[in-house]
């Protein structure tokens, strides 16, 4: 692979989900993949800058949405990017049906919980996405 | 102008999650949704402007708002200026509230230092936002005085985001064209209830308030208020 795989959390700040979003990308990006993930803000992508848009042209990104209006995904592919794999928290919390976040500003303990399951979700397809190029 | 129902401004933080000064606009920014000024204020998610609809991007020709941005990137600032419409104030963390970077903690954890900018950055825009509303606040009591309370919706509110819902916008067929219109329900019901019926004398006060939220061609005008007016009929037959 030629660089970082991209981490591109949802900005929402309008909802729970957001943030379990938002604390998944901190966890893999620091956490679990810090050597192999990068953090890209969805901010720098909506003015239509070059260099985040050179960045997503040379990596796969994972797309990490709070909501169905998916805007890491669609703002991705407007910055002309990859989205190798979209995933959506409300999936994630529909496979861990005991896990009620909520909180915004902090989120409260079935939050982290529901962030760190998000997270190896995530961390898995590093892993795959990693050995899709090394095999290629 | 007419007085739509909604008087709130709009607050649209930059979120940037890779630096601490991110993590002060997405705080700040709640904690005037949450407690400093709830029914005041409104936000938005900064990338539904490209990722969302007319009705989103409608948000800053809507509400009088505020961006909050935690660099001299200014990605909110712009971003709202490009999509949607000028900021009325636009706030930059790294200017005002903290010297220190350094001393700010992490983007995912602030320190003291950091959670006291986003106290300071949050007082900031409470102001802005008193002053877009001409409100004036009594610090005793907590609450705005007597007079001075813009109009509200009658039922408390949650501090949540407009992302579920965006300025209601409506499409009409015009000049064999179809056309979005922001905040034209929301138009619409504000003339019935003033009990404005559909008319020639009503027709130009109808085009006079769409325009204020769109772009209506000169060379257009007598088509888009025969739409306007003809929709508006309907509206008041069907009692929507």
């Amino acid at each position: 692979m030629k660089e970082k795989v991209l981490i591109v959390p949802c900005s929402g700040i309008g909802k729970s989900l957001g943030s379990v979003a938002r604390e998944g990308a901190y966890i893999v990006t620091e956490e679990l993949c810090p050597e192999r993930t990068q953090l890209m803000p969805l901010a720098l992508l909506v003015l239509g800058d070059k260099e985040p848009q050179t960045e997503l042209s040379s990596a796969g990104a994972i797309a990490i949405d709070g909501c169905v209006r998916a805007c890491a995904a669609k703002v991705v592919e407007g910055a002309g990017g990859t989205v190798a794999h979209g995933l959506q928290v409300l999936d994630v919390c529909r496979r861990h049906p005991d896990l009620k976040p909520s909180g915004i500003s902090e989120l409260d303990e079935s939050g982290h919980k529901l962030a760190h399951a998000l997270a190896e979700e995530v961390k898995e397809l590093v892993d795959n996405m990693r050995g899709e190029v090394t095999h290629a | 102008m007419p007085e739509l129902p909604k008087k709130k401004v709009g607050l649209i933080a930059c979120s940037g999650e890779e630096i601490p000064e991110g993590t002060i606009t997405r705080l700040a920014v709640r904690q005037v949704l949450e407690s400093l000024r709830p029914q005041q204020t409104v936000t938005i998610c900064l990338p539904l402007f490209l990722a969302g609809g007319e009705g989103d991007r409608a948000f800053a020709r809507f509400h009088p708002t505020i961006t909050v941005d935690g660099c001299e990137k200014r990605c909110a600032a712009r971003g709202t200026e490009m999509y949607s419409d000028k900021p009325a104030v636009s706030i930059v963390v790294s200017d005002s509230a903290c010297p220190n970077s350094a001393a700010l903690g992490s983007a995912r954890r602030l320190s003291g230092a950091g959670m006291q900018a986003v106290s300071d950055v949050a007082d900031q825009i409470a102001r802005h936002v008193d002053h877009l509303l001409d409100l004036k606040w009594d610090r005793r009591s907590g609450g705005p005085v007597d007079g001075s309370t813009p109009q509200e919706e009658s039922k408390p509110r949650q501090a949540a985001c407009s992302c579920g819902s965006g300025i209601p916008s409506q499409v009409l067929r015009v000049a064999g064209r179809e056309v979005t219109l922001i905040a034209l329900p929301l138009i619409f019901a504000q003339f019935r209830e003033a009990g404005k019926l559909p008319s020639d004398s009503t027709k130009g006060q109808l085009i006079e308030a769409v325009r204020i939220y769109n772009l209506i061609p000169d060379e257009e005008e007598s088509a888009y208020a025969r739409a306007v007016t003809e929709e508006y009929a309907a509206f008041c037959r069907g009692g929507n």
